[in-house]
């Protein structure tokens, strides 16, 4: 099957006055099959937005290759077949919903209000399409930029952190959007923090921290490792932290406090420990690795650079 | 052409709304309908200054609006992040800046317009002598008159042809007032001096526009403000660079580069001939062609480098 995103080694460096250059992406290697939700992960400054604006031609590579849609980056018959929702997108506040439709339309030189209309009745904007979108609130500016991104029946969708902001209903409705995406054939790419919802949604994921590309596969594989999670009252955090060991995460909920390990640690040993310590087990839970762990061991393993 | 047009409207209609501009706007046209009340001077006199100190006001406001206007308009769309949805679009680069800049222009032009069409009612009230209730109330009846035809109209027909349904009959309304009070040919000066300013606006928003693809607001504001001063005393600066003898050869070397380079605004004040009943131009019409061409000519040179700069840029 041919890749919807492939970038081989590629590089952007920004040098500073001095001249120095400090690279914020680097020999990075991306594959993202077509029909997938694939999902770019990262902490803040980790190089994802860069990334995305190569594969947009906004920016340009200092070395390496980028290719969407079997096209260099950049090339503008592969624009007129993908779409970009950014972050946070600002419209023309001055426009309607339907205007800002209209506006975008234009430029794919599509001239059909039907289509725009269809579209945003789409995204649940059908009552609100001819009110200014200075009155629209943040989950409906979202929603006109999932509308707008559908104009031209993209093969490819970059949405950049496409819940941010979002309440939790809007959350849905975005996830159900996107589902919807993949089930109609396109391909999604979406760079998030929101790794629950990412969970829940992408097929493949890469993490990305300090420009290069720490993890990249299917979600099934890299969530393989179980976790377990001892809840003791009585333990101290200090102590919990000391009896678990330096890879576990130990938190604090109300009068309990909270161990979360990986499975293959002497289990009973630690619950001897705290027992030891002065600490009354509550509960002793088994559980599946989930994205946020996977997230934060990769990138504590890279440096641990968390912003 | 047509992703240029939709993004040249989009710049017109968020310029008209946005308010510092029509701030300026305001002011310039208050200025306007102040001025004939400054009636220090004899009647002769008031006439010809009245003329200057207008015109004078329509080109210092317009060019405040074309600096403000074009100064912001890049940065802008990179803060706000619009660039990135149009140029993620089928869209390149030159399409975007080409059509920001008609926006720009077309917004000024709309905003010329607005001042002269008041320098005009002004005038006609000024010369209506015992009578200018009567001219005011005949002003007001045809402005409402026009309004609500075009409200009527806008159901009905597209937004271009109201627009110039607009202007055809603003164009008739004036024609008829400067026939009615005998002040055609001074009408037509008006007219023509704005229409000279216009160009002049357009030049001035093609070095901020070119200016806006590597500086900073401020700094453009500075560097395109600078430009437009020099190149305003352009004659009267350069003429005496060469005249003065005690100069070093180095210092008239880096002025005659400068004067190479910087556009003549002067050349495009033309209000000398519609304050002064007096002078007139020679080949008037060839002269005004020669003039739209030079500033054409360097409207093309300064969108073809702030292309080939925009072209480059990392947004």
């Amino acid at each position: 099957m041919s890749l919807a995103i492939e970038t081989k080694k590629l590089t952007k460096t920004y040098r500073s006055r001095g001249g120095k250059g400090v690279d914020v992406v680097k020999d990075l290697d991306l594959q993202v099959e077509r029909g997938e939700i694939f999902g770019f992960l990262g902490p803040n400054g980790a190089g994802k937005t860069t990334t995305i604006k190569i594969l947009l031609g906004i920016i340009h590579e200092t070395s390496g290759e980028a290719f969407v849609l079997e096209k260099e980056a950049g090339d503008i018959e592969a624009h007129k077949r993908l779409s970009y929702l950014p972050e946070r997108p600002y419209y023309y506040e001055h426009m309607t919903g339907l205007e800002v439709m209209r506006f975008y339309a234009s430029l794919f030189k599509i001239n059909d209000d039907a289509l725009c209309k269809s579209l945003l009745e789409r995204v649940n904007l059908a009552n609100d399409m001819n009110r200014p979108i200075s009155e629209y609130s943040k989950g409906m500016q979202q929603r006109v930029g999932l509308a707008q991104s559908l104009l031209n029946d993209p093969e490819l969708l970059f949405l950049d952190e496409p819940t941010g902001g979002l309440d939790p209903m809007a959350h849905k409705e975005v996830r159900d959007l996107i589902l919807n995406f993949r089930d109609e054939g396109r391909t999604v790419f979406i760079s998030s923090h929101e790794l629950s919802e990412i969970e829940l949604i992408c097929d493949r994921v890469a993490i990305i921290n300090k420009g290069i590309v720490i993890k990249q596969g299917h979600l099934n594989e890299l969530l393989t490792g179980a976790r377990i999670e001892l809840v003791f009252r009585g333990l101290a955090p200090d102590k919990a932290k000391e009896i678990a060991g330096p890879d576990a995460v130990v938190s604090q909920s109300g009068n309990s406090t909270v161990i979360d390990m990986a499975a293959g640690n002497n289990t009973d040993a630690i619950i001897d420990k705290a027992r030891a310590g002065g600490g009354s087990v509550v509960s002793v839970i088994p559980r599946r690795l989930r994205l946020e762990d996977l997230f934060v061991e990769s990138v504590r393993e890279h440096g641990g650079g968390l912003a | 052409m047509s992703i240029i047009l939709s993004i040249a409207r989009t710049t017109i209609g968020e310029a008209v709304r946005r308010r510092i501009l029509l701030v300026i706007l305001l002011i310039g046209i208050l200025f306007l309908v102040i001025a004939p009340s400054l009636n220090m001077l004899t009647p002769r006199q008031e006439t010809t200054v009245l003329k200057g100190l207008t015109l004078g006001v329509i080109q210092i406001t317009s060019a405040v609006i074309a600096l403000v206007l074009t100064v912001y308009m890049l940065p802008n769309e990179v803060e706000r992040r619009t660039i990135y949805t149009i140029l993620s679009k089928p869209v390149q680069r030159w399409q975007f800046l080409i059509g920001k800049y008609l926006g720009a222009v077309g917004a000024l032009g709309l905003m010329i317009a607005m001042m002269t069409f008041t320098l005009l009612f002004v005038y006609a009230v000024m010369q209506s002598e015992d009578k200018p209730a009567g001219a005011i109330a005949l002003f007001i009846v045809i402005l409402i008159s026009l309004v609500s035809l075009t409200n009527k109209l806008k159901e009905r027909a597209s937004g271009q042809v109201v627009i110039a349904l607009m202007a055809g009959g603003l164009m008739a309304t004036l024609y008829w007032i400067g026939m009615a009070t005998g002040q055609l040919e001074t009408f037509s000066d008006f007219g023509k001096t704005a229409a000279m300013f216009f160009i002049q606006m357009c030049l001035l928003a093609a070095v901020g526009v070119f200016f806006s693809t590597f500086a900073s607001p401020v700094v453009n504001f500075f560097l395109s403000g600078g430009v437009y001063m020099i190149g305003s005393l352009f004659n009267t600066l350069f003429d005496a660079v060469a005249e003065n003898a005690d100069m070093s050869p180095f210092a008239k070397g880096a002025v005659q580069l400068l004067q190479s380079i910087i556009p003549n605004f002067q050349n495009f004040s033309v209000q000398n001939t519609t304050v002064n009943p007096n002078q007139f131009i020679r080949g008037e019409f060839y002269h005004y062609m020669n003039l739209a061409g030079y500033g054409v000519l360097y409207i093309a040179i300064l969108l073809i480098l702030g292309i080939i700069i925009f072209d480059r840029k990392e947004v």
